[in-house]
């Protein structure tokens, strides 16, 4: 489904990617593990074209969206993306900032927006939020409407970039409960996080970054069992 | 009565070249922050916006009114018009800045959440940026108007007859001088007053969105 080739991405002769090649396939869980200033969320937000690659193919569906030609808005309709800081539409309702995007993009009328709106939002638990403003809400329920934001287009792939990193440990679990229903039913999704629980139980496959590059790439089970490399092992040490 | 008159050419000017100040400055804030092209610094619009802002904040407007009135629009007849064009164009540098101010005060992520969703630069800007910019800039803007109107008071310098010009006319008319000057200085007041009591009031409604 996704499929990036040697990608290189540095800010001011500062290498943050050192050269990333993997394959994302449809169904996987991947999530993304490593240090901070590893590139693990560069490397997320290069996936969506949020941050332009220096070098380097990222292909989505056998399409090549790093070339100029490509209409990434269009692309960018079937990636969901959730941001560690909610990034909630602070100028519009709950209602209006699941709707938004949809009706504008002409997916969907004002009606048909509106009630699968309500559905995502009752299936998150938060129906009667529908017409408060995200100032109004908490951490965790900013999160969960963010995720049901990104559902509302019917995303072909999910990309979480640190979704729980803001939130108060309290709050960690009712978000961490939404992506895990998501995974369950089937979404193709890609997470950047620290919850090493949470990365353990839910991924197929757990890539470690560190230094722009991938530096080891297994199954939840021998990533955290059988770690083979030095750095993984001292990070693992560190976090676990 | 006279008062009257020299308040409604006060009014005019400042009401017509404020609105011409919102839609320049609006126009120039846009133009400063349009993303250049792969490999450019900046853009064209950058440039132009950059020298227009230079050569308005860098020169007196008493000048910029005085080179209107005698040079561009020599032949016109209508000092109303070209006084309230000279201020526009004066307060559309003033405004550009605070403008693009408030837009970037906007924070980054509601940019990216609106790209990420699909929705172009253009689209975002519309209905998520340049809203909360706008109730970033509300106050700094009604400040700029105020700032307006009173700067109207140079309309003299072109023999129109504004509040403050009727004023001093009649104060030499009458050889007083008490009653006439600080009778306009009340009626400015009055007027500023009211405008931001109506802000205020404006203001809060705005920020509806922000109650917890």
């Amino acid at each position: 489904m996704i499929s990036v080739r040697n990608l290189h991405k540095s800010y001011h002769g500062l290498e943050v990617l050192n050269g990333i090649s993997t394959e994302i396939d449809k169904g996987e869980k991947v999530v993304i593990i490593g240090p901070s200033g590893s590139g693990k969320s560069t490397f997320l937000r290069c996936l969506n074209l949020l941050e332009e690659p220096t070098s380097g193919e990222v292909w989505f569906e056998n399409q090549l969206i790093t070339d100029p030609k490509t209409d990434i808005n269009k692309v960018r309709e079937h990636m969901g993306m959730v941001f560690q800081n909610f990034n909630l539409f602070a100028n519009k309702t709950v209602m209006e900032n699941i709707t938004l995007a949809p009706v504008k993009l002409g997916l969907m009328t004002k009606e048909e927006a509106r009630n699968e709106a309500l559905r995502l939002l009752e299936r998150v638990g938060l129906k009667e939020k529908a017409d408060v403003y995200p100032a109004a809400l908490s951490g965790g329920q900013k999160q969960r409407i963010a995720i049901v934001r990104s559902l509302a287009m019917n995303p072909k792939v999910m990309l979480f970039d640190e979704p729980t990193s803001a939130l108060d440990p309290e709050m960690v679990g009712e978000v961490l409960e939404v992506i895990r229903s998501l995974a369950e039913g089937g979404m193709t999704m890609a997470i950047v996080t620290h919850e090493m629980g949470f990365a353990r139980e839910v991924a197929t496959r757990v890539m470690f970054m560190d230094e722009g590059i991938i530096m080891e790439e297994n199954t939840p089970e021998e990533i955290f069992t059988d770690p083979k490399t030095r750095r993984l092992q001292d990070f693992l040490s560190k976090v676990l | 009565m006279l008062y009257i008159k020299g308040l409604g050419v006060t009014v005019e000017i400042a009401v017509f070249a404020g609105i011409l100040g919102i839609i320049i400055g609006c126009i120039l804030a846009l133009m400063k922050l349009s993303e250049p092209e792969n490999g450019r610094k900046h853009t064209l619009g950058w440039y132009i916006a950059t020298v227009y802002v230079d050569i308005i904040r860098g020169t007196p407007s008493v000048l910029q009114l005085l080179i209107m009135w005698f040079i561009v629009f020599s032949s016109s007849k209508n000092g109303v018009l070209v006084a309230s064009l000279s201020f526009g164009i004066n307060s559309g540098a003033y405004a550009s800045e605070i403008i693009r101010a408030g837009i970037l005060a906007v924070d980054k992520g509601q940019m990216e959440a609106g790209r990420s969703l699909g929705l172009t630069r253009g689209q975002t800007m519309r209905e998520i940026i340049l809203p909360q910019a706008f109730k970033n800039v509300l106050p700094p803007l009604g400040n700029e108007f105020i700032t307006l109107i009173k700067e109207t008071a140079i309309v003299g310098y072109v023999s129109l007859s504004d509040l403050t010009r009727t004023a001093s006319q009649i104060s030499s008319r009458t050889y007083e001088a008490f009653m006439p000057l600080i009778g306009a200085a009340v009626i400015y007041l009055i007027l500023i007053k009211l405008l931001t009591l109506l802000l205020a009031r404006f203001e809060r409604r705005l920020r509806r969105s922000d109650i917890r």
